[in-house]
């Protein structure tokens, strides 16, 4: 008998790989979309063969996923995903199946330390315990909320109602990992939540220097996933994921209708496929250019920020004529988008097009040439890239040091694959000034971008209808946000709605890396390392100085707190006992 | 520094005249969406397809009225029900100012007769909604008109009806066993 060649499909090498290194830990391997394939291992072999995914075949870790499918196959299920960039790009998912009567397997993360925030949530949202785990605090759920209740279990209470909060203290402990026994505890945050969003740092300094760091989030936990499980039908959550993030919506809005689309075999419509690329990087231009403001807030640089910020309101009014809301809202739908962009429209964008990047050019040159910029940004948070290499970060905080990490060039999807002489931007300097510059590139890329996009766009439908329902398929929807990579995963269920969504933001994988960033500057070094990261908001609300050795206690406001930041003199810690 | 001094006199004026003077929106910007309750004919397509549950619909307490409310604090403005409307009788405007003392302003309300099975009396649908389909059946002619004396019925009386005709064929054709 002649054996056949069939072409092999992506993915199918790593499969292999773990085949031979693991004899019989593949239990399964099954295609959910063309470049997305499911691996299921027993749940003994999950550090192992995530492992090798991870540092033998040039894996990175968006996040994990857990999953309560005991109404269809009796176990819970645990997704680690695994995006490939080195040989064979797509992604590999290893799964392993947890039994409810254990509820407990052992943590991936002593081997690969990116999978520590989703193992963390995997316990406070569905009680599976990580054995091994290193750090076993809670992460989403508040201090008060009842221990044996997780809120993500299909047998869960409804979620329409609430528990009754079981304490009225705050019991979450901060983890100082230094060794300099005489340090001083700088407490930030968390609350101004009716004009910033809320965090809390807790930095370790030792004088002036940041030792270490560690900080709380998820004050504003929505259960948006819960919600999306229990009331929503499933061709609605777009609206929904659009409206976890002030800025870069469209991003997980798209994610999630291209799981879909992926999970159900849709095919969108080219055209389809460039305006949701066009209105990416509409997104892109608006908060990168926020982001450079607050750099140059941050430098002290103020007239240069109310001007960045003056030439963003261009970019909110191509948005408007775009998609006509200032944000980039409810356009997708599953199977394409709601909107066509019609020749006026083109027209008009290629005209702003062209104002906004000769506007950002001079502002740019300003801000560069600035004597505070080189000074406040070159050297300061610093990102090793072998940190980065073990958390996984994303968005230009990873490009910045080097690592030309992006999903549309890694993965190339929608109309990213019509992109001709693009390429993904790095800066080797690992510091604010490369994360900046970063930035700025990719700024003037998105420029660029659109022109191509608007020019290249083909004629015809924006939407489709033509495809059947077919319940508890999943797959992954992945897109480059502007502060990276968004990755949701998702599985409808038998009654039209989401069975399980997990929705993975950029910024969710760059926060374990902060510490890091933080160790070894000054405190008046802090908020410019956050503003530079771009998290979802870039003050710090509030802060409190804790002498740990003298039980003293200081408290500093967002306004001395930035004020420090751009003179770098007087120090509000001088002169209050510490 | 002499080049921001050149920019910022380039730039000149960033800001606009609003709220002293009207505030010009593109076409096709989505705000507030006006509700005509004189078109609408109460079928429900928007209140299905509202994905904030901005717009819902109920039977009041005696069954009499079925109420379409629409809450603008609860509305994101994505224009689905625009979309979904057979009759064009809801519309996104460029009205963008929402804002009220009172919270109870934002919403608005409007109440449809309720049309009552002829068989056993329960409420089926908007009697407008009704009074339509009866029209466009009519208008439509054929073998379709000829059971519009049948939209006086509610669905679940309707299969009754249906299914006793079959059991009456079947027993007098004698139906396969």
């Amino acid at each position: 008998m002649v054996k056949k060649k069939v072409p092999l499909r992506v993915g199918e090498t790593h499969v292999q790989a773990v085949r031979d290194t693991f004899p019989g830990a593949v239990l399964d391997a099954a295609w959910q979309a063309e470049d997305q394939v499911t691996v299921t291992v027993p749940k003994d072999m999950l550090p192992d063969v995530v492992e090798f995914l991870y540092y033998g075949r040039g894996g990175w870790l968006p996040n994990m996923v857990a999953n309560d499918e005991r109404p269809i196959n009796g176990n819970y299920a645990l997704y680690y995903l695994l995006s490939m960039e080195e040989s064979d790009p797509g992604f590999v998912t290893v799964r392993a199946e947890v039994d409810p009567q254990s509820m407990e397997y052992p943590s991936v993360t002593p081997r690969v330390p990116a999978c520590v925030w989703s193992e963390r949530e995997a316990f406070d949202l569905f009680g599976l315990r990580a054995q091994g785990l290193p750090d076993e605090r809670r992460l989403v759920l508040p201090d008060d909320w009842p221990a044996d209740l997780y809120p993500l279990r299909k047998d869960s209470m409804d979620y329409r109602k609430r528990p009754a909060p079981v304490t009225d203290v705050e019991n979450y402990s901060f983890l100082y990992e230094g060794r300099a026994e005489e340090v001083t505890e700088v407490p930030m945050g968390p609350l101004h939540i009716t004009s910033d969003e809320p965090g809390h740092f807790r930095l370790f300094v030792e004088g002036e220097e940041i030792i270490d760091a560690d900080y709380r989030l998820f004050y504003v936990h929505r259960g948006m996933e819960k919600v999306a499980e229990s009331r929503l039908n499933y061709d609605a959550v777009t609206f929904l994921a659009d409206r976890i993030c002030g800025i870069c919506g469209n991003a997980h809005s798209v994610a999630y209708a291209e799981a879909v689309e992926h999970a159900q075999g849709i095919e969108v419509p080219v055209r389809a496929q460039y305006i949701r690329a066009i209105l990416l990087e509409v997104e892109r231009l608006h908060s990168h250019l926020l982001n450079l403001g607050l750099v140059c807030h941050y430098c002290g640089f103020d007239t240069g920020f109310q001007h960045f910020f003056r030439v963003r309101e261009k970019t909110m009014d191509l948005a408007v004529l775009l998609t006509g809301a200032r944000k980039t809202y409810g356009l997708n739908l599953i199977g394409g988008v709601r909107r066509d962009i019609l020749d006026a429209q083109k027209v008009a964008t290629i005209k702003y097009v062209r104002e906004i990047r000769n506007e950002v050019e001079a502002l740019v040159d300003m801000l560069v040439s600035t004597a505070n910029f080189e000074s406040r940004t070159a050297g300061v948070g610093r990102l090793d890239p072998a940190v980065a290499r073990d958390y996984s970060p994303v968005g230009p905080c990873v490009r910045g040091s080097g690592i030309a990490r992006d999903v549309r060039f890694d993965h190339p999807f929608d109309g990213y694959k019509y992109l001709s002489g693009m390429k993904a931007r790095s800066h080797d300097g690992c510091d604010v000034q490369s994360r900046t510059l970063v930035r700025v590139e990719e700024f003037m890329d998105s420029l660029t971008m659109i022109e191509q996009l608007l020019d290249g766009a083909p004629a015809g439908p924006v939407l489709t209808e033509d495809w059947r329902y077919t319940p508890h398929k999943f797959a992954l929807g992945y897109t480059e946000a502007p502060r990276g990579e968004d990755m949701h995963w998702a599985q409808v269920g038998d009654n039209q709605k989401c069975y399980r969504w997990r929705a993975k933001a950029a910024t969710y994988s760059n926060w374990p890396i902060l510490r890091y960033m933080f160790r070894g500057n000054t405190v008046a070094d802090a908020a410019i390392i956050v503003g530079s990261m771009d998290p979802c908001y870039s003050c710090t609300d509030r802060v409190t100085v804790v002498d740990v050795k003298k039980k003293t206690e200081t408290v500093l406001t967002k306004d001395q707190l930035e004020g420090y930041c751009r003179r770098r003199t007087h120090s509000p810690l001088s002169g209050t006992g510490v | 520094m002499l080049k921001l001094f050149k920019e910022i006199r380039k730039a000149g004026d960033a800001t606009t005249g609003y709220p002293f003077e009207p505030l010009a929106m593109p076409a096709g910007f989505r705000g507030k969406p006006e509700h005509n309750e004189k078109l609408c004919i109460a079928c429900g397509a928007c209140a299905i397809a509202c994905p904030a549950n901005a717009i819902t619909m109920d039977l009041n307490d005696d069954q009499s009225y079925v109420t379409w409310d629409i809450s603008y604090g609860r509305c994101i403005f994505c224009g689905r029900c625009q979309e979904v409307c057979p009759l064009f009788a809801i519309e996104l405007t460029t009205d963008f100012e929402l804002a009220v003392l009172n919270k109870a302003d934002l919403s608005e309300s409007c109440a449809y007769e309720v049309a009552r099975c002829a068989v056993c009396g329960k409420p089926y649908a908007a009697a407008k909604e009704v009074d339509y389909a009866r029209r466009v059946l009519k208008s439509v002619g054929g073998p379709a008109a000829a059971d519009v004396g049948k939209l006086d019925e509610c669905l679940a009386c309707r299969r009754r009806e249906d299914a006793r005709a079959f059991q009456a064929q079947a027993r007098t054709e004698g139906g396969a066993r």
